[in-house]
């Protein structure tokens, strides 16, 4: 390792707190010490990374106050240091950190509101890409229609909740009282899309989950139809389908639709 | 050990025709923030250029590089980074010079910088502009990454002074001296933070007319000024102040010393209403005025 590289080696290490070797490389100001100097850089680093987990996680950031967040945003800086280049991926793995470590692993519903958010900032900035239109669907003969198979918009995800975070973000950001957290008996099933530029979700039936799911694992409409009859009336399954479908794309999220034929 | 520097000298491409040459002047611009979006397409503000922080596009998609190519659409763009990491001992990555490099293609901007710094080594990414020592290693490993980078982007870079807080005991040459040789080197442009020239001479305690005078004037294609934040011994760039006096003073100096420079109004943190910062971008313009009357119009 030549001068240079180590001593930036040092340097990281100082700012991570690792060691002070780095303080026998550096000089004292004409008005301050090298400690306090130093510890500019080491403080910047903390609240640098903590700021923008609050950017990406405002509701979580309102839901659990100034001192637990950043107590958490501290505990995961420390756990999980960047290795991308872009701040804008450094919180991506807030959710699943918060599923695993304790004390917030003691509460589903905290990792449960950071993935709707991370959910949400994915859609946000996710990839461009054509909407499948009806006048598009228009377009297929009735015969072709079972073996029609969609591909769901870049922007759009699926993810299941074991809490009612749901309805807790949706209250903080009307700014009314969350309710109590608590588990729910049956997993909430949400889908999240982006609308022009707004990102959004709404839950799901499990039907309607399980339709979507299947369908974004490219089973063609006509197999789709026949697992909607194993879920309700049998009868009613196609229409049933044909109504989620025309929810789906008159809400913008599908990129395309092909037929095997 | 610097490779680029065993490599027998070539023309890179950013010695070529027609990529060497200077920019042009654009006149006196603003950092683009989410927060000025729908106020600047609605409103088209006599503004005469903006920067955009690269990484806030450097995306898959979606409403930023929407609104960027609609912004795009109605002014000059310059495009500034803050992980090109020039500076860094460790492997350059490259994943993150090609997105750089495909969102040049789709901004098509003036010119592209970033600063004179690096981000982290070992895998790591500390998001801070960290200070390097001023020495003749550190400068022949920098002058390497500029050429990779500008043969890497097809295009001369712009370089920024970063503020810095600490100074270390094995520097051989000033800053400015490292910055001087780094351009006559590389080839790269320079844009001269005036705020940042004005913190790091406080808390080193030089003169920043020193600094000012040992920049080569033909190199400086942009000036950025802002505010920042005094503690009493030391002062920290924060971005998140009104541009004050003692940089005014700086910035006026600089015009006489450097002539007529693209400037902008560099606000990262406590963003303000848009009025504001445009009547900071027009005391620029009235003080260059001022200053270097005559002087060529944007454009």
């Amino acid at each position: 390792m030549n001068e240079f590289a180590r001593l930036q080696d040092d340097f990281q290490r100082g700012i991570l707190g690792a060691d002070d070797k780095v303080l026998g490389e550096i000089l004292d100001s004409p008005k301050e010490r090298r400690e306090v100097l130093f510890g500019v850089y080491r403080h910047a680093y903390g609240s640098r990374l903590v700021e923008a987990l609050r950017h990406d996680h405002p509701l979580l950031h309102l839901y659990l106050g100034d001192e637990m967040f950043d107590a958490m945003g501290q505990a995961y800086v420390t756990a999980r240091p960047s290795h991308h280049p872009n701040l804008r991926w450094f919180s991506q793995g807030l959710p699943e950190f918060l599923k695993i470590t304790a004390p917030y692993s003691d509460h589903p519903v905290i990792a449960d509101l950071a993935a709707l958010e991370k959910a949400l900032n994915d859609a946000f900035d996710a990839a461009d890409a054509p909407v499948l239109t009806l006048q598009d669907m228009a377009g297929f003969a009735p015969e072709v229609w079972s073996t029609l198979q969609f591909t769901p918009h870049p922007a759009s995800r699926r993810l299941d909740m074991s809490t009612n975070a749901a309805a807790i973000w949706l209250a903080l950001k009307n700014e009314e009282r969350p309710p109590d957290a608590a588990a729910l008996d049956e997993r909430g099933r949400l889908l999240i899309w982006r609308h022009d530029v707004t990102p959004m979700f709404r839950e799901l039936t499990p039907e309607e989950a399980m339709m979507w799911d299947e369908a974004a694992n490219g089973i063609p409409f006509g197999v789709l139809c026949t697992m909607l009859a194993t879920y309700d009336d049998a009868d009613g399954a196609a229409a049933r389908g044909a109504g989620y479908l025309h929810g789906w794309v008159t809400a913008g999220l599908l990129s395309e639709v092909s037929s095997e034929t | 050990m610097n490779v680029a520097s065993k490599l027998p000298p070539i023309a890179a491409p950013a010695d070529r025709e027609g990529v060497s040459a200077k920019p042009p002047f654009l006149g006196f611009g603003l950092g683009l923030r989410a927060q000025h979006y729908d106020e600047i397409l609605s409103d088209k503000p006599p503004i005469d250029w903006f920067e955009v922080i690269s990484e806030n596009y450097m995306l898959p998609g979606g409403q930023p590089l929407r609104v960027l190519d609609r912004i795009r659409g109605h002014y000059p763009v310059v495009m500034h980074g803050v992980s090109l990491s020039i500076a860094s001992t460790a492997p350059p990555d490259f994943d993150y010079l090609r997105a750089l490099r495909d969102l040049a293609r789709r901004v098509e901007p003036q010119w592209v910088s970033d600063h004179l710094c690096w981000t982290g080594v070992h895998g790591k990414n500390l998001h801070d502009l960290l200070p390097i020592p001023y020495t003749r290693e550190a400068l022949d490993h920098v002058v390497g990454r500029v050429n990779l980078v500008q043969d890497f982007l097809g295009r001369r870079i712009a370089l920024e002074n970063v503020s810095t807080y600490v100074q270390f005991k094995n520097c051989e040459m000033t800053e400015w001296e490292f910055l001087a040789e780094l351009s006559r080197r590389s080839g790269c442009w320079l844009l001269f933070d005036v705020n940042n020239v004005y913190v790091s001479a406080f808390n080193h305690g030089y003169d920043p007319h020193a600094f000012l005078e040992g920049i080569p004037a033909d190199r400086v294609v942009q000036f950025h000024i802002a505010g920042h934040s005094h503690m009493g011994t030391h002062i920290i760039d924060t971005h998140d102040h009104p541009v004050c006096d003692e940089v005014w003073d700086l910035y006026a100096a600089a015009l006489r010393r450097f002539g007529c420079v693209s400037t902008m109004i560099e606000r990262d943190d406590n963003i303000p209403p848009l009025d504001e910062l445009v009547a900071e971008v027009q005391q620029a313009r009235e003080m260059a005025d001022a200053i270097l009357p005559g002087m060529r119009q944007a454009g």
